[in-house]
């Protein structure tokens, strides 16, 4: 793919489709000039990256191993990764409730305590993300969307906190993550290896 | 409880150690739900954790050093420890502050854990993994003293807890920030620690995230909190530590003490969940079995209790009421209570909710022992989905895009993976749990899935899966269990489970306990033997409509159709024979019970083509155009139909009289037929019926020599046989009201467009509370009903009267027909159970409110 040449437009377009997964709706220019050259697939309303599009973002982001900020972002993504469990265990509990029934969102008492929880999470990944935008810029817009998924919640559609259907908090988390993942070059498996560890031993 | 007795001023009400509360003449306004839970189970005679509650008035007061120091020194006396000294063991005896409100509440402010250090130096000499836990835990809370109490900005903090991995590192810069950016050093007096904790709480309790808290709970904005002041021993010793005991098995309901313990001390509020089985515990679990199975009868609920334990034992600290039971702890605990005496058997019926049936009866792939198991992973989105497998993203839309239900089978997902995600009817991964991608997208789009199913091995390449012998190529056929984490090789059916032991016996009391019967709307042998099964006492409407689809349609035509006479009567002929043999396998299945045939009561264009071609006779195509009717559902159809085509209900009886005769030479049962009319406005189209049927009865009687013994009956369905029923009921030995077209007629709704277009606006309104489909309407239609049954009773005083509509599965309709005096309600056979609860509910709830 290293004989293909992207606008500056087109690159972002194929950034954001390989970080989100998929697109929906009209084809933008960018698009329809991205499916052209065989990086993404249009079908029907629905758009998404092929493997070749992925391929050219993941090697267009990934870090060198020797860049200077390598070792930073590392460390920051340690910590990242046990808040991003806090995170997807905090998910769960919106959707199941402990006993294994769906949580119908019935019970305001249960609902409240994950939203108040859902804060110490946010408080937990706001000094990583300015850490992180330090050294990738491309993470400066995240902040803004977190909030607004929040400001979405907080106005009362539960939808907000994790469905995967709109930029939900959970979705723009997934989006943010996906986009470390690319730049330090880690496989999705290694990720939850590591995170895995991460959790076991600090918690045991 | 109001909001003013939380703001009344209490003089000097002191500090209460846990269980003195309530001997003091405290409440739970004063003691919150913390200092209650430890009043309930001191109370049992239990042993609780060394502590003290600083009641509602006296938390201001706290914020004092001098009034902390006093609730210090008293937790000393109780607890026979010194804090900041080191136990027998060498663990050394720090503090916790922790808070509640009056009633549940969500938003509090956690639990402040490792107060107490002097000079605030995490001391050598601890074990290792004691002192990572107590510079852990003591970092959370200084670093919340800090932020809510002395003002330090929360993003410093956050940088300090970067910059300094280890927390023992962390506390000489930490105080360094606090001198230069918070309104005052970090305390280094003890008591200065407990007042800045209470102080920095108050503050967090009054901040704008709590009060988020307290209005998504509609709780008061000025809400108050009582403060808990604890001994926590931070020790290395593995006979200390901590837990937490459930009462019973979520996933089976059954009595079953379980959780999990960790060694060491409680390093937050809320419940670790990893840890140590309870058989672990050095104790043993005798002593918490005890326990659980004593508040499970005091409380009547199932019970969480928190619990630490150390060299003298294990002490009780925390106790929390499951409020939102699954459908399966809800009964079995329901039954255990009535079986232990604690009860009545009515009160578990009573407290046994109409939805728990629903949903421990809620469809689950069959099982016959047959199946293969392709793999068993955690059931992470529950429901079952069968499908050909796809093995990426693409396939998956390709597939489904073709048409196919797919199974998206994947080591793991990625937001990548989104649209195969949409695509699949489910989804199964290797690697993952309850908490991964897969499963919380698999959620949110309320599609099946197995995660983590490990034993699985996908190979890319030769597009294949496989688990252990097995090994099926991308398009193979797999069915999974969302619930219990299975997938199957193959295609599964899925069915309603049979109910469990609990269930069983609460429904058995239930029927003690109902007086309204309950029957099932079935049309076939089938339908009836799952009506049986689900505990149905007969047929309250057999629909025989279906029987004249399918290759009997032509029958039918040629008897609505016919120009011929002959035609008609040989059509008619055929008919009964062939009805004859339906209803043979619908009275077998019926056994004794009784039955209620309803009588041809479709509307005619059902049964006609609706393009003239599909007619060969040319005088038929002539009679459709001639037949056509601008609302058939208002039109010839029921009794009207059978008016205009004389021969049509005779020929039914006939049929439904010899099959009767049948069974009862051959299956020696004799099943009480009640033969119902469709439709009837007019009483005498009732009385026109009754004359034909007796005479079928007596000609079939004559031919085989035997009685035939049969009521008749009408429905009442137009508002007009509602009004006319005491002339009806001079001929009808039962009416059952068929209460969908009374309601459609009542209001003048034509159910489908009302609910389709109209409804939601409706609702939204306020003009309506729930669709009157659904909901029988209490104040029109069971007016009309209440009449009804008034004036046939004045007429036959003991007319048997029924209800056959869908509201006949409904409990609020059920509850209104029990008040109306009905004799039974029918509905469909997979309802039954609902029905025979609600039907006790509704028993239960009138005597309760008569006496």
């Amino acid at each position: 793919m290293a004989d293909v040449v992207l606008s500056e437009e087109q690159h972002e377009a194929l950034v954001t489709m390989v970080v989100r997964g998929m697109a929906r709706g009209e084809a933008t220019a960018e698009q329809t000039a991205l499916a052209e050259a065989g990086l993404i697939l249009i079908k029907g309303p629905m758009m998404m990256p092929t493997p070749a599009g992925t391929a050219y973002v993941s090697e267009l982001m990934r870090l060198p191993d020797d860049a200077p900020q390598r070792e930073r972002i590392m460390a920051t993504f340690e910590r990242f990764l046990p808040v991003n469990r806090q995170l997807r265990d905090l998910c769960t509990a919106w959707q199941v409730r402990p006993d294994g029934s769906v949580n119908d969102h019935a019970d305001e008492n249960y609902d409240a305590d994950i939203r108040d929880r859902l804060d110490d999470i946010d408080d937990a990944v706001a000094p990583l993300l300015k850490r992180f935008s330090e050294d990738i810029p491309r993470m400066t817009g995240y902040r803004g969307k977190l909030t607004e998924s929040l400001e979405k919640l907080d106005d009362g559609d539960n939808a907000w906190l994790a469905s995967p259907l709109i930029d939900s908090y959970h979705t723009v988390w997934m989006h943010l993550h996906q986009e470390l993942l690319l730049t330090i070059g880690m496989s999705r498996k290694e990720d939850e290896e590591l995170e895995e560890r991460l959790v076991s031993g600090a918690g045991a | 409880m109001t909001r003013a007795s939380w703001t009344q001023p209490v003089d000097d009400v002191g500090l209460v150690p846990f269980g003195k509360g309530i001997e003091r003449g405290f409440d739970q306004r004063l003691l919150c739900t913390r200092g209650m839970q430890l009043e309930i189970l001191a109370g049992l005679g239990l042993p609780v954790g060394a502590g003290l509650t600083i009641p509602v008035p006296n938390v201001p007061g706290v914020t004092s050093a001098d009034r902390a120091k006093a609730a210090m020194n008293l937790l000393e006396n109780i607890s026979g420890r010194q804090i900041s000294g080191t136990t027998d063991t060498g663990g050394l005896v720090l503090l916790r502050l922790s808070a509640s409100a009056p009633v549940e509440a969500a938003g509090l402010p956690p639990d402040l854990v490792c107060l107490g250090l002097k000079r605030s130096v995490i001391p050598e000499g601890l074990g290792s993994r004691a002192r990572a836990d107590l510079a852990a835990a003591w970092w959370k809370s200084a670093a919340f003293i800090a932020e809510h109490a002395l003002n330090v900005p929360g993003d410093e903090l956050g940088t300090l807890d970067m910059d300094y991995p280890d927390p023992v590192e962390r506390v000489d810069p930490f105080k360094r920030l606090c001198e230069e950016q918070g309104s005052a050093p970090f305390p280094t007096k003890r008591s200065e620690q407990v007042a800045a904790g209470a102080r920095a709480m108050i503050e967090r309790w009054n901040s704008p995230r709590a009060a988020r808290a307290r209005r998504k709970q509609n709780l008061p904005p000025d809400l108050p909190l009582a403060l808990h002041l604890e001994t926590v021993v931070v020790t290395e010793h593995d006979n200390e530590g901590n837990g937490f005991a459930i009462s019973r098995e979520m996933d089976t309901g059954v009595f079953a003490p379980n959780g999990a313990f960790r060694h060491g001390f409680r390093l937050s509020g809320e419940r670790q969940h990893v840890g140590h089985p309870l058989s672990e515990l050095p104790e043993g679990v005798e002593m918490l079995t005890g326990v659980l199975a004593e508040l499970e009868g005091r409380l009547r609920s199932a019970v969480i209790v928190d619990f630490e334990y150390g060299p003298e034992g294990l002490a009780l600290v925390g106790l929390e009421q499951i409020r939102r039971p699954s459908a399966r702890v809800a009964t079995s605990l329901a039954v255990d209570l009535a079986i232990r005496g604690i009860i009545e058997e009515d009160e578990a019926v009573d407290q046994t909710d109409a939805s728990h049936v629903l949903e421990l009866l809620h469809p689950q792939p069959k099982l016959t022992g047959q199946e293969v198991v392709l793999v068993t992973g955690l059931g992470a989105s529950p429901g079952a989905a069968v499908g050909q497998i796809a093995l990426d993203s693409e396939t998956a839309v390709e597939m489904s895009e073709a048409g196919l239900p797919v199974l998206l089978v994947m080591s793991e997902t990625t937001p990548g993976d989104l649209p195969g995600m949409m695509a699949a009817d489910g989804i199964l991964t290797v690697n993952g749990g309850s908490a991964s991608h897969a499963a919380v997208v698999a959620r949110g789009m309320g599609r099946p899935a197995v995660c983590g199913a490990g034993g699985l091995r996908i190979d890319r390449e030769a597009r294949t899966i496989t688990s252990g012998e097995h090994t099926l190529s991308e398009g193979a056929v797999v069915s999974l269990d969302g619930a219990t984490g299975v997938a199957y090789v193959g295609e599964l059916s899925i069915e309603r489970p049979t109910p469990s032991p609990s269930l069983t016996t609460l429904l058995t009391w239930a029927d003690d306990a109902r007086r309204l019967g309950v029957r099932a709307n079935a049309d076939n042998g089938p339908d009836m033997e799952v009506a049986v099964d689900n505990g149905a006492e007969g047929i309250g409407l057999c629909r025989t409509e279906h029987q004249f689809m399918g290759d009997r349609l032509p029958l039918v035509r040629a008897v609505i159709l016919s120009h011929d006479l002959d035609a008609e009567e040989a059509a008619l002929a055929a008919l009964a024979d062939a009805q004859r043999e339906d209803f043979r396998e619908l009275l077998r299945a019926v056994g004794d019970r009784p039955v209620t045939v309803r009588l041809l009561d479709a509307p005619m264009h059902e049964f006609l083509p609706s393009d003239p071609e599909e007619l060969a006779d040319v005088h038929q195509r002539r009679m459709l155009d001639h037949l056509h009717e601008e609302n058939p559902m208002l039109g010839v159809r029921g009794v009207r139909l059978a008016l205009m085509h004389e021969g049509l209900y005779p020929a039914q009886v006939e049929g439904l009289f010899n099959a009767w005769v049948d069974v009862v030479a051959s299956d020696d049962i004799r099943p009480q037929l009640e033969v119902m009319i469709p439709l009837v406005s007019i009483p005498d189209e009732l009385v026109m019926m009754l004359r034909l049927i007796r005479r079928v009865n007596q000609q079939v009687s004559s031919r085989t020599g035997m009685i035939i013994p049969f009521t008749i009956g009408t429905m009442v369905e137009t508002p007009r046989a509602a009004l006319m029923a005491d002339r009806l009921a001079q001929w009808a030995e039962f009416l059952s009201f068929g209460t969908n077209d009374l309601t459609q007629l009542t209001y003048g709704f034509s159910r489908d467009d009302v609910e389709r277009r109209m409804l939601g606006t409706y609702l939204e309104k306020g003009l309506m509370t729930a669709s009157p489909f659904a909901e029988l309407d209490g104040e029109g239609v069971a007016t009309l009903m209440e009449y009804a049954a008034a004036k046939a009773r004045a007429v036959r005083p003991g007319i048997k009267l029924g209800i056959c509509g869908e509201h006949g599965g409904d409990p609020s309709s059920i509850a209104l027909c029990e008040q109306l005096g009905l004799d039974y309600v029918s509905c469909s056979p997979t309802r039954i159970p609902v029905a025979r609860l609600a039907a006790a509910h509704a028993r239960i709830r009138t005597t309760a409110t008569d006496s």
